[in-house]
């Protein structure tokens, strides 16, 4: 028997209110943990081909790790994936806070919700009872996620633990997100409208029960070692007293701080929107998630203004994405900006980003204010970035434009403003300017949901990690793996990335301890894996069961049609050399990252899709029969 | 003014993380269960994380209200639960104006904190430590600490909330 879990999932067809509770399948955790390798398995085997993603036909899973509520150090995170409505391909996005190690206590690991309900609703579990009820009865319909969050508690009880949508995810934003805990996101892959389409505004939970450990004798012992670790580490002080608002200067430093959007990796107004200037003046608390010592969450306050509220704000990427990439240095609109975002359930990446790419066509004249509006879209025009963050959630006049996504507004425009869109495969790209660190273009093609930085981290080049690098890889390695500007090695460092950041997420950790600073590896998880859950998995078992999991969401998307061809950055990226700073002449050498990547990851280099041989060694043949690989 | 010893801590500094109330049902009762811990940690907006634990009160109500005289104070201080005699009347919940004595979801029995501490050396934030009212005042001067504890009472310290 696994210790540890719910020992549950639930199963829910929102088209016949039916709620089914199904034994949590040990099996699969053999092959593919819990988590996003779970939910890799799930969707793979539930999710149509040639489906829209905002039909009933989508479905949405939701999935805890394996040692998401245990004491490991940030085990606090569950992972939310389906079909994306931004990117039309694998969708998938993760958060910490409390509620995931809420729904292990009530007795469950995973949710999977298929179909669409006809009218609103919300499942509240309060341990065995799990019910849908009526969402605009309850009076949550229609508001946005901190009212739920009150209107829920005072109906529920104070210690429910609420993930809900806002008004974006309603309104089907294609980048809403999903919000637990009031300010936790899941904010990537737009998958707040999927929730919005199957109108499932929110899940309440109230979990009493336990979790069984496999070796309570030693448990604390071994727990007090890694906490120990955990906070001996010299990233932790600094993480309690920036948590990634210090990011900012960091970046700035080596160019890589997207600004206009990402004509540039430098900002003049940095300091303004550093992580001293919010320490300085508007941090309240830094606050932390279940089992989390590192505390980086952030509550922020601004006491008087335009700008005033009071919550959990900021992470580096709003400072980037809502500040320097719209040419914003008004550090209290960017604060509020963020506040708004979580208010109304959006990720704040692509929000950014999409206003950044309308500023650009604006500098440009290809927009004006008969295409706005009257807005005014110049670059730091904070006033405008607060006003579109509204319009956008609620889609109203330009802001309804902008809530398709920067792809989708600039198809629909025309007139070359699509060359200013900063995207992959529609997601827009997050705050590393890859020019300035080539393992992060690398790492923006090839993850599953589209541009993202977070699929494989890889951090190692960024840091000066060079004793990870020669431990992880060998010496020699160096010194160019460690080189953030030389595009050799980079595609083996960015597979092996992939290959652990997913596992991380399989069991519910953050990446921060894990990938950086790199304080856990794999034999670590495996250590905590044994006297948690009783597994008896060696380092090596966990790395090939991440590297499953990227191989099962690459099948995924390819059965869709993704080839190597859409694994590809914007011109600007690769043919542009970048104009100014620390990293200025650079571009980001692509095809040679990729060619290394494919070869590493036993993919064909022409298609970028894996070969028989490597579909054998995984274990997943059948599964490339039928994406017709085989 | 006593010496008693309780802990106590700053929802202030508190970060809501859990560690004392996992640290506490691993310790005691072999799971990871909040339900289960001897304390509670209670999250109130804005930005406050009440760490939550047994006063041990001098004049300590639980002790009068047992019929069962089932709890007693040892001869260190500490107010502990005989469970051999403990019949599950719930009289002390109800009498403990901190809600810091429930009634455990597994045994049936009373319980609560006694000071043990193994909770305020794992602490990461440094939010608790052990205290007595003569320290707490002079530790927390400006009664701003002790402040918030008041002003919150009818949230933090609400039983129909169950934990």
């Amino acid at each position: 028997m696994i210790h540890g879990v719910g020992g549950k999932t639930l199963w829910i067809d929102l088209t016949r209110g039916v709620i089914e509770k199904r034994p949590l399948d040990e099996e699969m955790i053999n092959e593919y943990l819990l988590g996003a390798g779970y939910l890799s398995r799930v969707l793979f085997d539930n999710i149509p081909v040639g489906i829209d993603p905002l039909s009933e036909k989508n479905v949405l899973g939701m999935a805890t790790g394996l040692l998401t509520g245990s004491m490991f150090p940030q085990a606090s995170r569950h992972v939310i994936a389906a079909l994306s409505p931004l990117t039309d391909v694998w969708g998938e996005s993760h958060a910490a806070g409390f509620w995931g190690a809420e729904l292990k206590f009530a007795g469950y690991d995973a949710i999977i919700f298929t179909g669409a309900s006809a009218n609103p609703v919300y499942l509240n579990i309060r341990d065995d009872v799990v019910e849908l009820l009526d969402a605009e009865d309850a009076g949550v319909w229609g508001k946005d996620v901190f009212e739920t969050d009150d209107i829920l508690k005072s109906k529920h009880g104070r210690k429910i633990r609420i993930l809900s949508i806002g008004p974006a995810g309603e309104n089907l934003v294609r980048f809403a997100a999903i919000m637990n805990d009031r300010d936790r996101a899941s904010a990537r892959s737009g998958l707040g409208a999927v929730m919005g389409a199957k109108k499932l505004k929110a899940v309440s939970v109230r979990g009493t029960g336990k979790l069984t450990v496999a070796d309570p004798a030693n448990y604390l012992k071994q727990m007090d070692v890694f906490h120990k670790r955990m906070m001996a580490n010299p990233f932790t002080p600094g993480r309690i007293k920036y948590g990634t608002t210090s990011l900012v200067e960091l970046m700035q430093h080596i160019g890589r701080l997207p600004s206009y959007n990402m004509k540039q990796g430098v900002f003049d107004g940095f300091e303004k929107i550093s992580g001293d200037a919010i320490n300085e003046k508007y941090l309240v608390k830094a606050r932390a998630d279940f089992s989390c010592l590192q505390r980086c969450g952030r509550y922020t306050a601004v006491r008087t203004g335009p700008y005033a509220f009071e919550g959990g704000a900021p992470e580096f990427e709003t400072q980037s994405s809502m500040g320097s990439r719209c040419g914003n240095d008004n550090l209290e609109s960017v604060l509020f900006g963020h506040h708004l975002s979580n208010q109304y359930g959006m990720d704040t990446i692509s929000l950014g980003a999409t206003i950044s790419w309308a500023m650009e066509a604006w500098d440009e004249g290809l927009l004006t204010g008969d295409d706005t509006g009257g807005i005014d879209l110049s670059w730091g025009n904070h006033e405008t970035v607060v006003n579109l963050t509204r319009m956008i959630a609620f889609r109203e006049g330009f802001g309804d434009i902008l809530a398709e996504g920067s792809a989708r507004a600039a198809e629909r425009i025309g007139r070359g403003t699509e060359r200013f869109v900063m995207a992959v495969k529609k997601q827009e790209i997050a705050g590393q300017e890859p020019r300035a660190q080539k393992s992060m273009g690398l790492a923006a093609v090839t993850a599953a949901r589209g541009a993202d930085h977070l699929y494989a981290f890889p951090v190692l080049d960024e840091a000066g990690f060079d004793d990870e690098i020669r431990e992880r890889f060998g010496k020699e390695y160096l010194p160019e793996m460690a080189d953030r500007l030389n595009p050799k090695y980079k595609g083996i460092m960015v597979k092996e990335c992939e290959d652990f950041m997913v596992m991380v997420e399989s069991v519910g950790l953050c990446k921060y301890g894990t990938q950086i600073p790199p304080e856990f590896f794999y034999n670590d998880i495996a250590l905590a894996l044994k006297i948690h859950n009783g597994l008896d998995m060696k380092g090596g078992d966990l790395q090939i069961i991440g590297e499953r999991i990227v191989n099962l969401n690459r099948l995924f998307n390819a059965r869709l049609g993704i080839t190597r061809e859409d694994d590809c950055l914007p011109d600007r990226l690769t043919k542009d050399k970048a104009p100014l700073g620390p990293s200025a002449g650079e571009v980001v050498e692509l095809d040679l990252m990729l060619d290394e990547y494919y070869r590493e990851r036993g993919w064909a280099l022409e298609s970028g899709l894996p070969t028989e041989k490597t579909l054998k060694r995984l274990g997943l043949t059948k599964e490339g029969k039928e994406v017709g690989l085989l | 003014m006593t010496e008693l010893k309780f802990v106590f801590g700053d929802p202030r500094v508190c970060s809501g993380c859990m560690t004392c109330s996992n640290t506490c049902s691993m310790y005691y009762y072999k799971v990871i269960s909040p339900e289960r811990a001897r304390n509670r940690v209670l999250r109130i907006e804005p930005a406050l994380d009440f760490p939550l634990f047994c006063r041990n009160c001098e004049d300590a109500p639980c002790i009068a209200a047992c019929p069962e005289q089932a709890i007693t104070r040892t001869s260190k201080g500490v107010v502990i639960v005989n469970n051999k005699k403990c019949l599950s009347h719930g009289e002390c919940v109800k009498a403990c104006p901190y809600h810091a004595i429930r009634i455990h979801p597994d045994t049936g029995k009373a319980f609560k904190c006694i000071q043990c501490g193994q909770c305020v050396d794992r602490c990461p934030a440094d939010a608790i430590f052990m205290t007595t009212e003569r320290e707490l005042a002079e530790r927390d001067k400006d009664g701003s600490m002790r402040g918030l504890y008041e002003k919150h009472r009818e949230e933090i310290y609400d039983k129909e909330e169950g934990l």
